[in-house]
């Protein structure tokens, strides 16, 4: 290629376009060839390029700053920005100072759950309690009444067998040969008594069936004094108690006496007298 | 922020470094061309965000494409600036960027004023816009097609209804001039 036609190539202005990268492939490359061979050539094109670049130099906007970092972290090279660690690092400490206060406001909120709760638990329990202390009240007085029944059945049980016992001593005296049952009936001083008194035929002993009597009341000073009729005079066989159940014998054995013709019962005072008081005569009979 | 404290290297200590992949080298690339590069496609693409994504994507595929570079075809700002023409103007071209147009015009246009006063507040540009400006209008008029909104010369040729020899003509007178002002 001759001088001028070098010239001229150069002043077409592809050399321009091939910078600015509006050259087909093709065209471009024929300028890749002309370049390899004409140093001419390749120093206008060096030229062409520093001034292009020299233009954008100048002509230049700075872009936002995270355009950076997004690229960094794009390719996974943003460990490798030493000045963002260290444009991190006044934020961080400052969270650092923020979170022990969130971590703390979090355990006052847990305190105030378990405060609340705590006083829940407190009513229900205090609750609890009274439910419990009404019911260990209502099982105490059923104790009591329970004790009471048992202590009213055990009364009734004692006099049961005190009945049966003098019953069944009744029906065996009944039958007995040896006994002989004296039937006493009420005098003028009390009509409506009447009591039983058994002899026994052989050893002449005397018994008294607290189930067969039915003598009047007496108050604390007086008991009854069993009188035996000889030959017209009274003999005492001793005195007993009133008829109730606090003793558990039903029988009480008295005085023996070898003969007689009537028995009777006078109320006289505690412990008994010498001579019987008439005027309070409660029963007689003869044998 | 980073113009006080650019990390710089020379340019075959940048190729061997890039096509060996070495991730230091990212950061010097970034800090020594990421505002020239943004200077050209922000000019292209108006809409910041829009910009930037496209600034990003091209550092991405400077990075990726690093072993396709050949230095005997010419410098690493060339081949990098071309990558980042070529991704503003299919960007231009896409669904993505006539959607965001449909409802950012006006935004569009303040974040293009704001661009052109981040011109004047670099140092290095005091003259630069006076010198564009002092370009003849006819010269002007071509370079802006062609450098700032991606035209091919065949489309400046077109738009301007000019034969496509004067385009080409003016292309080069235009980067003449250039080239006599910066030395």
């Amino acid at each position: 290629m001759s001088v001028e036609n070098l010239k001229a190539y150069i002043e077409s202005g592809v050399l321009e376009l091939y910078v600015l990268g509006d050259l087909s492939p093709e065209e471009a490359l024929q300028v890749e060839e002309m370049a390899a061979q004409h140093p001419e050539v390749k120093a206008e094109i060096a030229a062409i390029e520093q001034a292009i670049e020299q233009y954008a130099m100048q002509n230049a906007v700075e872009p936002s700053a995270d355009v950076e970092t997004r690229l960094l972290e794009k390719l996974g090279l943003s460990e490798l920005e030493p000045e963002k660690t260290v444009k991190s690092t006044p934020p961080v400490a400052q969270e650092a100072s923020i979170i022990p206060f969130d971590e703390s406001a979090g355990k006052v909120r847990i305190l105030r759950y378990a405060l609340v709760a705590c006083v829940a638990l407190l009513i229900i329990s205090t609750a609890a309690l009274f439910i419990t202390y009404s019911k260990l009240n209502d099982a105490h007085d059923q104790i009591a009444s329970l004790n009471l029944d048992k202590q009213k059945f055990a009364g009734v049980v004692s006099k049961l067998e005190f009945e049966n016992q003098g019953l069944s001593n009744m029906a065996a005296m009944a039958d007995s040969q040896e006994w002989a049952t004296i039937n006493m009936t009420g005098q003028p001083f009390s009509p409506a008594s009447k009591m039983k008194v058994y002899w026994n035929k052989k050893d002449k002993s005397v018994l008294v069936n607290y189930v067969a009597m039915d003598l009047p009341k007496t108050d604390k000073e007086h008991e009854y004094q069993l009188w035996a009729m000889v030959n017209g005079k009274p003999v005492s066989l001793g005195v007993f108690g009133k008829n109730d159940s606090t003793s558990n014998e039903a029988l009480v054995k008295m005085q023996a006496i070898q003969e007689a013709q009537a028995f009777a019962v006078t109320i006289e005072p505690m412990g008994g007298s010498v001579n019987p008081n008439m005027g309070k005569l409660t029963v007689m009979g003869g044998v | 922020m980073t113009a006080f404290k650019k990390l710089t290297l020379t340019e075959p200590e940048l190729v061997q470094q890039l096509q060996s992949k070495d991730p230091a080298v990212l950061k010097t690339l970034y800090s020594m061309y990421s505002s020239a590069i943004y200077g050209v496609i922000s000019r292209i693409i108006t809409h910041t965000e829009l910009a930037e994504d496209v600034l990003q994507e091209t550092f991405v595929k400077i990075w990726q494409s690093a072993a396709h570079y050949d230095n005997t075809k010419g410098r690493l700002f060339t081949w990098m600036m071309n990558i980042a023409r070529n991704l503003s103007i299919d960007k231009l071209r896409s669904k993505d960027f006539k959607n965001s147009l449909k409802n950012q015009d006006i935004e569009n246009n303040v974040s293009f004023v704001d661009e052109q006063n981040k011109v004047t507040f670099n140092p290095d540009v005091l003259g630069v816009k006076q010198l564009v400006d002092n370009l003849k209008p006819d010269l002007q008029a071509v370079l802006d097609l062609v450098y700032y909104k991606g035209f091919t010369h065949v489309e400046a040729a077109e738009k301007l209804d000019l034969p496509l020899g004067t385009v080409k003509t003016r292309i080069r007178l235009a980067i003449i001039e250039l080239r006599r002002n910066f030395n």
